[in-house]
């Protein structure tokens, strides 16, 4: 049985396990923390950066999400300098693609829009620097919209982690980063692929949908991801 | 499905990897070195499709994940590349003191035009083979070398304070030598 241990989280005295991460913690006591690249149920990478929070005795701010705790830790989720970074990261996500709401399928349902107007951004300050990049339909079922990815893997995951398929996969790096199947093949040609949708569902924005549905029509279940994996046992 | 994997490879390029693979297995970062000794053992210096599929049949790694190795690391070819490698420094000593112009002329020099593709900018990094596979040019950000800057490595050949003049030379002996 792991200890117990005890933390401040926004000055509240909490207790959680250890191993488990700020996140974790602070979750399971009520406390909310954003986040884009988590999913309750995948492995955390600490790749979006929205969940930093500040840690007292720590110059640097923390990614929660992949932190754990320890004990006697205090732990701050909301203060000017944490909105005024996650607001930055927020709006480098924007640049680096099209993320032009209103002709995607999950405009309305999309966690980057609602983190976005959740943080009141309403502009971007840096110049946009997205590529034209192409959709890829080759998939019976689903598509592919590089345009709309943020890059979060959590696609990767679920398909590795637990579909066991992994198909997913990032290739290349920097602004020529993508997601992309198998040996970069079209998405309908991967032998790999069980056309199970867990991508589709885990994804936080509009970059894989389902074929068939209209703007604002796509509309996710990744709280059935959750489930499933905690069934499994998966995760972390 | 191994069988028709197979076909696509040369026998003997198969039996190389079979003993790449068995030389290196539940060693940590495997794949790594067994691309690397695959890509070395390729006379063109690249890892072919066929030989990735392979590899990954045969190491039981997802062919995404190899992938995404090949293409994270700028070790990795997937085209073949040129009998001689000229890599120009584009980091910034080298470009104050004329990186670019070495460039320039070197892509005219060689038939490879100086228009890039629409996707990609200046600050990126460059590989270009010439069509006869004589020569492969790329860059590099910086190779520590900046005092003797400009540098150009000639098929692993640190050249210092290089001009167009002195690139040239290289360019003719390499031309005569593979003559
Ligand atoms: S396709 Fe969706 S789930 Fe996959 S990396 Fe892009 S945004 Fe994330
Ligand atoms: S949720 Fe922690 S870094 Fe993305
Ligand atoms: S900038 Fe060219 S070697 Fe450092």
């Amino acid at each position: 049985m792991p200890k117990k241990l005890q933390l401040r989280i926004d000055g509240e005295m909490v207790s959680a396990l250890e191993g488990q991460t700020i996140l974790q913690a602070a979750r399971n006591s009520g406390k909310y923390i954003p986040t884009l690249c988590y999913l309750d149920g995948l492995t955390p990478v600490g790749g979006c950066r929205l969940c930093m929070v500040e840690v007292s005795g720590i110059d640097r701010l923390v990614p929660a999400c992949t932190t754990p705790i320890q004990d006697g830790m205090s732990v701050s989720t909301t203060s000017a300098k944490l909105t005024r970074y996650r607001k930055i990261m927020l709006e480098l996500l924007f640049i680096e693609r099209n993320h032009i709401c209103a002709v995607c399928v999950s405009n309305g349902h999309c966690e980057l829009q609602a983190m976005a107007s959740q943080m009141g951004i309403t502009n971007v300050r840096f110049s946009y620097n997205y590529p034209k990049l192409s959709v890829d339909q080759s998939h019976s079922r689903y598509v592919l919209d590089h345009n709309r990815c943020i890059l979060c893997t959590r696609c990767v995951r679920v398909c590795a982690e637990l579909e066991g398929a992994h198909v997913w996969e990032v290739t290349s790096r920097g602004i020529h980063a993508r997601v992309q199947s198998d040996l970069n093949q079209k998405w309908g040609e991967s032998r790999g692929c069980t056309n199970c949708g867990k991508c589709v569902q885990a994804c936080p924005t509009g970059a894989l949908a389902e074929k068939g549905w209209a703007v604002e029509e796509m509309i996710k279940r990744n709280d059935n991801i959750t489930v499933l994996a905690h069934r499994k046992g998966a995760g972390a | 499905m191994h069988a028709a994997l197979d076909e696509r490879l040369q026998a003997g390029e198969q039996a190389f990897i079979d003993q790449v693979i068995a030389g290196r297995t539940a060693q940590p970062g495997a794949l790594l070195s067994i691309l690397e000794a695959v890509q070395n053992h390729n006379p063109h210096n690249y890892l072919p499709m066929e030989s990735l599929r392979y590899i990954a049949a045969k190491a039981d790694v997802p062919l995404s994940q190899i992938y995404s190795v090949a293409t994270f690391y700028s070790f990795f070819n997937l085209h073949p590349q040129g009998d001689n490698t000229i890599c120009i420094c584009r980091g910034t000593a080298c470009h104050t003191r004329g990186s670019r112009n070495l460039l320039q002329s070197l892509r005219l020099d060689l038939g490879l035009g100086t228009e890039d593709a629409e996707d990609t900018n200046e600050a990126d990094k460059l590989l270009l083979t010439t069509s006869d596979n004589k020569f492969t040019v790329r860059t590099v950000a910086c190779f520590g070398q900046c005092a003797l800057a400009p540098v150009v490595e000639v098929n692993h050949r640190i050249c210092g304070h290089v001009n167009e003049r002195t690139l040239q030379r290289e360019i003719r002996n390499l031309e005569r030598e593979s003559e």
